[in-house]
């Protein structure tokens, strides 16, 4: 088995709140290894939007060990982590999370400017990752220009624009109707197909089934960690 | 390390934010801009000051004194002043034939407010100046065109004039006054020269003067009754003490001033003028400086607050940006790129008012010769950087808040 990218060792993270100590996480391990379709499941409060912020070096444990490709990521200064979710990690949220007032282009372009990539470099990539995800006719439209299926697939070549070595992508599909979330869903496993890491966090079971390995939250514990045995493949509508 | 491509960007989304809110943005920047308005007149008024106090300088010249009854700097006892004995013609002579350390020194007779005319046409408020030849040698004295009169001339009394060049410009403003003749105090005078401009707007009488040979003023206007000035010509500036020492000595001795009483004279130098000058500078500046930033306070408090109300409306944004690899510099940067560019915008929205409001003032005011009609160009530099550093005070607090919003925390913003 490869190194993993991701390994984390009885992680725990706790919120002070109102005078009360709230235990989001308690005592989580896993690994994950490159080119592994992981969804993480649970229902709400379960902790496993916790556990995607500190996956996606958003947040850090309040104990416990996480290596990042072998670094010790609660060694990282905050501009460190900024540069690992730059280079390595690329965020697909429920929201879209796009910049209102930037176009297509501009919006693909943000982790770009970053990373220091020069003004010419950047357009191309942009415009390349734009065209990869089907929307090369859209790059001066406004996000509200766009329908929710375009913003997510604009968010998605966002994510991917930088090579990241993760997708990590918060119920992508949670403000999409049924056709366009079956839209999405191709586009991760196409992304999975060409070698990609996608983590998935998600309450649906549905959406869970596309993945490779599914790992159950509830109370801040994993409560299961399994290989899907019957993976969805079949892109169609129910 | 900021990167040039995060600073291109910060200033294009600072620029959108202008212009999506075009309002708040000007109403925002209103204290910027009555700040910055206050720097660019304040220095453009001072500007002109120093050009005007220059060219005053100039025309009486550094190294010349006027030993006079009145002190230019008025700064004296009127009244003491007013009892003063005249210096009369003999005490003026006694006092140029005795003195040893001036190139030159010369009796000037003065008749304030005089009319002048020419066939049908009347100038009022001329003033006449009876002097020797040697008043040439002044700086006062430079010929412009024709020539100044002779020795012979003057110690004949003829009836030859040098006009000022006010009276010239006024009379003949084809440039044709050579050898035509005018009435002064009844008489008729052949004119021979006009004298150069020597006038700015503080000084502006002294191009509306006609110069006659002493000899002939008396003849007119009789020699009592009047003081007299001496003009004194140091030679250098490095001359002046000793001159004035001289000077001193001299007259004191000439007016008979007992020893340790205080002198019934004024020696005036051109450092009077600086003196004044200095004093009107002062005042301006301490107005100035006063109001500006008055209205800088006022202006960074507003911009301030804005961007509080900005970093707050943007909660989500930034959680957006740090989620995708911006640090806390990049967002530090962003926001202080954002409150200095709403600042600049005043500046140039104060530049362009002022330059209105200059090409005015100056078209109303045309003797404020002294003052530029534009905004010199040293001056929209300082105003772009006192933009600048004011749109950093402003955006400091409200900059540093955002850059070390949580990321997690933003995301999860709804405004």
């Amino acid at each position: 088995m490869s190194t993993p990218l991701i390994h984390i060792e009885h992680i725990a993270r706790t919120y002070e709140m109102g005078g009360e100590t709230v235990h989001a996480l308690r005592d989580v391990s896993l690994d994950i290894h490159p080119n592994e379709y992981v969804a993480l499941m649970g229902p709400s409060g379960s902790g496993k939007s916790t556990l995607m912020n500190i996956l996606g070096c958003l947040d850090t444990p309040s104990s416990g060990v996480y290596t990042f490709k072998g670094l010790d990521v609660n060694e990282m200064t905050d501009d460190d982590l900024a540069e690992i979710r730059n280079k390595e990690i690329g965020f697909v949220f429920q929201t879209f999370n796009l910049l209102p007032r930037a176009t297509a282009l501009k919006n693909i372009e943000l982790p770009l400017i970053y990373s220091g990539v020069s003004s010419e470099e950047r357009k191309e990539r942009a415009i390349k990752a734009l065209e990869d995800v089907g929307l090369g006719d859209r790059m001066l439209h406004r996000p509200n220009e766009l329908s929710g299926g375009q913003r997510q697939r604009v968010a998605a070549a966002r994510a991917l624009v930088t090579k990241p070595s993760i997708i990590l992508a918060d119920e992508p599909t949670g403000n999409l109707d049924t056709k366009t979330g079956i839209e999405i869903m191709k586009l991760f496993q196409d992304l999975w197909s060409k070698g990609n890491t996608v983590i998935l966090v998600t309450h649906e079971e549905d959406i869970a089934r596309h993945a490779r390995r599914i790992i159950r939250i509830r109370d801040g514990k994993v409560e299961s960690d399994t290989i899907n045995p019957n993976p969805v493949t079949k892109f169609e509508l129910p | 390390m900021i990167r040039i491509g995060e600073i291109q960007e910060s200033i294009r989304i600072a620029f959108e934010g202008l212009q999506a809110n075009k309002l708040r943005s000007f109403l925002t920047t209103l204290g910027v801009v009555i700040g910055i308005t206050f720097v660019i007149l304040m220095g453009w008024f001072l500007n002109g000051l120093d050009t005007a106090l220059e060219s005053t300088v100039n025309l009486l010249g550094t190294d010349v004194m006027y030993i006079d009854k009145w002190s230019w700097s008025g700064g004296q006892n009127w009244r003491k002043t007013m009892q003063r004995k005249n210096i009369t013609y003999q005490q003026a002579m006694e006092f140029c034939n005795s003195m040893k350390t001036a190139e030159v020194s010369l009796p000037e007779a003065h008749k304030w407010g005089t009319t002048v005319k020419e066939r049908g046409r009347t100038i009022t408020g001329i003033s006449v100046i009876g002097v020797p030849y040697s008043y040439s040698q002044l700086p006062a004295g430079t010929i412009l065109y024709g020539r100044f009169f002779s020795q012979f001339e003057d110690e004949y009394s003829t009836n030859v004039t040098v006009l000022g060049y006010g009276v010239a410009k006024a009379l003949f403003p084809e440039g044709d006054a050579i050898g035509r003749t005018i009435k002064i105090g009844g008489r008729t005078f052949e004119i021979i020269g006009v004298i150069i401009k020597r006038g700015t707007m503080m000084m502006d009488f002294v191009d509306n003067q006609v110069i006659i040979p002493i000899s002939t003023f008396f003849g007119i206007y009789g020699m009592t009754g009047r003081s007299i000035s001496v003009a004194v010509k140091a030679g250098s500036a490095e001359k002046l003490d000793e001159v004035r020492a001289e000077s001193t000595g001299l007259m004191r001795s000439i007016r008979n001033v007992p020893p340790g009483e205080e002198e019934d004279f004024s020696i005036n130098e051109t450092e009077t003028f600086k003196e004044q000058v200095e004093t009107l500078r002062l005042a301006t500046w301490g107005i100035g400086i006063g109001l500006t930033l008055l209205s800088f306070i006022v202006g960074i408090i507003g911009i301030m607050n804005i961007m509080f109300v900005s970093v707050t409306e943007r909660t989500k944004e930034i959680g957006i940006r740090k989620s995708l690899g911006a640090k806390s510099s990049s967002i530090l940067t962003q926001f202080l790129v954002e409150s200095a560019s709403l600042c600049l915008v005043g500046a140039l929205i104060a530049f362009t008012f002022c330059s209105v409001v200059i090409a005015v003032a100056v078209h109303l005011v045309p003797e404020a010769d002294f003052l530029t009609p534009y905004v010199p160009p040293q001056l929209i530099l300082i105003a772009a950087i006192v933009s600048i550093i004011v749109g950093i005070l402003a955006g400091i607090v409200p900059a540093m808040r955002a850059s070390a919003l949580d990321p997690v925390e933003a995301l999860r913003y709804e405004s």
